[in-house]
Parts: C-alpha cells; sequence; structure tokens
C-alpha cells in the first residue's frame, strides 16, 4: 500500500531530515514510526501525502508513484488517505457535524451522502448526541474523535496520524487508540508517529524507529524501548 | 454542480462580510478609479465632437450655399485644385448634403434647437481644405479670396476656431488617462490586497481543505469570484456617478448661448450607455485579475 525506497529529504542544505529510508507498509497494516522528536518522523509522513517532496527516491502509494504525480492529481490521492494531527486541525467556527461534513462538502459530495455518512461516522468515533457542539464545548479526547471522524469519513485506504495522543492523559489516549485499532481492523492501513511507549508497548504492532532521520529498526509485533 | 456553486457562493459572502473594511475600501477606490476612466472616455468624445469637423489636419472649411448651381460648384472646386503650392490637392474633400447633415449632428448634439433648424436640403456642403503651407497669413489671404467667389457662403479657419481647444483637449486626455490609469492600478492592488488578507484568514480551513483532497480550483474559486465582485460593485457605483455626470453636464450645457460650440461637448446617451459596458467589463477584469493573482499566489502547498 505504501512503499518507500531510498527516500531521502533535505530541507535546506543542512543534515537531511530523512536519510535512505526504505520500507514496504502491505494493506491494511498498522504501523509506528517512533523517534526523538525531530528523528524525521512527521516529515515521513509528510512524504507519504505529498506535502513535501524528496530530493531522493520514490514513495509509492496504492501502486503509483506519488512524486511523479502531476499536482492537478495530488487533491484525489489526499481523497485516499485521512489525516490526524496532535493539534486536531478543527475548525473553531463549525460544529461537530459541520466539521466532519466539511471534508465531504469540499470534496463535491452530494448533500444526501454528506447526511448519511456523517452521523455513521460519529457514531462510530462515539460522538452521538454532540453532533451540534463546538469543538471548545468538548474534551481534547472528544476533539480528537471528531478529528478522526473527519479523517475516516470518506474510508479512506490510508490513515496517517501525527502523535495523536500527544495532548492528551494516558486514559483518554488508551480510548483513541482503541479508535484507531478499530479502524485499523476494517481494513484501513494505518501509520502512527509517536512517542508516546505506552501506546506502543500496549498495541504490539510493526514499529519503525529513526534516529536523525535514518531507520534504525523495523520490526514485527515490537515495543518502543 | 449546483452544490459547488451555492457552496462558492455561500464562502464569497462569508468572506466579504468577515472583511467589511477592507472590502469596501477596495470597492470605493475601484469605483472612482473607474468614475474617472469613464468621464477620460467623455471628455475625449466630447472634444472629438468639437473637433469632428476639423479630423484629418484640415486647416479651412469652405462652405458652400445649399442653392449653389453645379456650374459655380465646379468653378470653386477647381479653384481651390488651381494652388497646389499652398493647398494638398490630394486631401482636399467635398462633403455633400447629406454628409454634411451627418456631421452636423455631432457638432451640434447638445443644440437641439440649431439642429432642428437644419435639414439635408438646407445645410451648407463644404469642401475639407488640408493646406500646406503653415504660414497663417498665407492661409488667411486665401480664406478671403474664396469668400468672393459666386457660390460661397462663408469660409472657417481652423486657426480661429480650434487650436486652443486642440491643445487643451490633448492636455485634459494626457491628464486623466494617466490618472485613471494611477488609480486602476491602485484599486488592483486593494483588491489583490483584500483578497491576501482573506485567504491569510481562513488559513486552518485552506490546510484542512487541501489535507482532505479539496482541488486548487475549488479552493481558489470563491476568492476569484470575491474580488470579481468587488470590481463590478465599484463599476456599478462608477456607472451611477457617470451617469448623474453626463446629466449634469448636459443640462448645464443647456444654458450657453446658441452657437458657442460648447453645445457640442455633450455626449449623447447612447455613447454613455457604451461606456458604462465598458467600465462594467473593466471592472470585473480588475477585480478578478487582482484575485486571481492572489490566490495562485498564496494558495501554494
Amino acid at each position: 500500500m505504501i512503499r518507500l525506497e531510498n527516500v531521502s529529504k533535505m530541507y535546506g542544505t543542512e543534515i537531511p531530515a530523512v536519510r535512505d529510508a526504505s520500507f514496504d507498509v502491505p494493506k491494511g497494516e498498522f504501523v509506528f514510526l517512533v523517534g526523538q522528536s525531530g528523528s524525521g518522523k512527521s516529515t515521513l509522513l509528510r512524504l507519504i501525502n505529498r506535502q513535501e517532496r524528496p530530493e531522493r527516491g520514490n514513495v509509492w502509494v496504492a501502486g503509483r508513484n506519488i512524486n511523479e504525480m502531476a499536482n492537478s492529481q495530488i487533491p484525489y490521492l489526499r481523497r485516499s488517505m485521512g489525516n490526524v494531527f496532535q493539534d486536531y486541525k478543527l475548525l473553531t467556527n463549525k460544529t461537530v457535524f459541520e466539521n466532519v461534513a466539511f471534508a465531504l462538502e469540499v470534496i463535491g459530495k452530494p448533500k444526501h451522502v454528506i447526511g448519511q455518512q456523517v452521523p455513521q461516522v460519529l457514531d462510530l468515533v462515539g460522538l452521538s448526541g454532540k453532533e451540534d457542539r463546538f469543538p471548545h464545548q468538548l474534551s481534547g479526547g472528544e476533539q480528537q474523535r471528531v478529528s478522526i471522524a473527519r479523517a475516516f469519513v470518506n474510508r479512506p485506504l490510508i490513515l496517517l496520524a501525527d502523535e495523536p495522543t500527544g495532548n492528551l492523559d494516558p486514559a483518554t489516549g488508551e480510548g483513541i487508540m482503541g479508535l484507531l485499532d478499530a479502524i485499523n481492523r476494517t481494513g484501513t492501513t494505518i501509520v502512527m508517529a509517536t512517542h508516546d511507549h505506552r501506546v506502543v508497548n500496549a498495541m504490539r504492532r510493526r514499529v519503525i524507529q529513526l534516529d536523525r532521520g535514518v531507520i534504525v529498526r523495523d520490526q514485527e509485533r515490537g515495543v518502543y524501548e | 454542480m449546483m452544490q459547488r456553486l451555492s457552496y462558492a457562493l455561500r464562502e464569497t459572502i462569508a468572506s466579504f462580510r468577515r472583511n467589511v473594511t477592507l472590502s469596501v475600501a477596495a470597492v470605493i477606490t475601484s469605483a472612482v478609479s473607474l468614475l474617472l476612466v469613464g468621464t477620460t472616455f467623455l471628455i475625449q468624445r466630447a472634444f472629438d465632437n468639437l473637433l469632428v469637423q476639423w479630423r484629418g489636419d484640415v486647416g479651412m472649411i469652405v462652405f458652400v450655399r445649399p442653392d449653389v448651381t453645379p456650374e459655380a460648384l465646379a468653378f470653386i472646386k477647381q479653384n481651390l485644385e488651381s494652388q497646389p503650392n499652398v493647398i494638398d490637392v490630394k486631401k482636399l474633400e467635398y462633403l455633400d448634403k447629406a454628409q454634411s447633415y451627418a456631421e452636423a449632428q455631432r457638432v451640434f448634439a447638445g443644440d437641439p434647437t440649431t439642429l432642428s433648424l437644419l435639414s439635408v436640403d438646407t445645410i451648407p456642403s463644404q469642401f475639407k481644405v488640408v493646406p500646406t503651407t503653415t504660414d497663417p497669413e498665407l492661409v488667411r489671404s486665401l480664406a478671403n479670396q474664396y469668400r468672393t467667389l459666386p457660390g460661397v457662403a462663408g469660409v472657417s479657419l481652423a486657426e480661429d476656431e480650434f487650436d486652443v481647444i486642440s491643445t487643451l483637449s490633448g492636455f485634459v486626455r494626457t491628464v486623466t488617462i494617466g490618472m485613471s490609469l494611477v488609480l486602476l492600478a491602485v484599486a488592483v492592488i486593494l483588491i489583490w490586497n483584500t483578497i491576501r488578507t482573506a485567504i491569510f484568514a481562513r488559513r486552518r480551513e485552506i490546510e484542512v481543505m487541501k489535507l482532505v483532497g479539496a482541488t486548487d480550483w475549488f479552493i481558489r474559486v470563491p476568492f476569484i469570484l470575491e474580488g470579481l465582485i468587488q470590481g463590478l460593485a465599484g463599476a456599478i457605483v462608477s456607472c451611477g456617478g457617470l451617469w448623474a455626470l453626463n446629466r449634469a453636464w448636459t443640462s448645464g450645457v443647456a444654458g450657453f448661448k446658441a452657437g458657442t460650440g460648447v453645445s457640442s461637448l455633450v455626449v449623447p446617451g447612447s455613447y454613455v450607455n457604451g461606456i458604462m459596458i465598458a467600465l462594467l467589463v473593466i471592472g470585473a477584469v480588475a477585480g478578478g485579475v487582482g484575485s486571481g493573482v492572489a490566490s495562485s499566489k498564496f494558495l501554494d502547498v
């Protein structure tokens, strides 16, 4: 589903953010990217959704080399991916329902589809009954659930999560991990960057560890260390 | 499709509201600049009316009585053509009664009383004479000579009638065109800046839109539409201003004595309508260009 071939990414002319990274994520897998802040986890995610382009190497998503894709094709690539962030990136002037509906609206989904899919996904993430709340009226965990609902409402093939539990207390984080696990079991490939060793150790999934831009470990059913 | 259209319109209106001050400033600036552009057209046309009979270096007009005999007319023509060292014979032009009447429609545009006294039958026909000499005394003596010919109703010299106006017209044209171009540029920049601000205000939303796979055009269209509407709104205001201005001018000119020439400075309604349409187009294009440039410049991933 995702394949990186000898990918290097520099910011400026200094030390590369990612150096010669190669890995292959089959469909339906759950992968943790671990490592300290600045080790290149977020850059890898940004290379996969093509917010960044590598200086060297190729990134393949769903069988297509996304570095050779025309710019006009990028929106359609992104429709096959969901993104979840540490800071949720919710729109504060929109309700829970509107935030999730927004993702479908801007890709031109008709109203009746929105009316059907949004309540479904809100139910899945456990936010039924809170459709009309605004983000500031929700707890951090609930806001992250809205963000996951928004990422998943279009049933993407891939979900990219950048420190989704970073702002949450352990118990709430556990709830979020349960949700991501449930989404993974529907066949969605998940790549999650984190430095939260508790969730990594609890889940026992594939772990790719980065150190200053270099992959130093790629382990099935790994732990954080 | 309808849904996308309604989305674009909703976003446009919302953005306009968020940015009332800047939007109003952009609209007013484009209105003022377009009003000036329109006024330039009007002034130009008014002077053109005044000068239409002298177009093409005509320095002297020999008016021929409407009841002239063919022999007398031929004699005048022959007389004019016999002076190739003073008159550019190739450019010598004869306007018959019908052509002269058509020209009078413009010359006396603001003077319906005079116009109503004229008819194709009673109007003098005319020879347009282009002198080759720059010596005014020579031309003047020539004119005096022609006044005595049988069948000639009168001779007018450009020197007497329009040299001042011509110079004035050129000056006014340069100044107004220059000013309106500068103001138009200011309007485009203001619209550009308004759109940039609007984009900045919505950067989070735009980031999310890009991540969930909205196309660039989908994101851009509301902004371009916003700039286009600002330009168009300015143009509509300027059209109102131009209409009022022309109305006031026309009724003001009617107060002048007939025959002073000022009455030619009136521009008829049909031409004003043409200018207004041009202003609407210029306004929309300027707004669209300003916002289009801003949105492609500031919406890059």
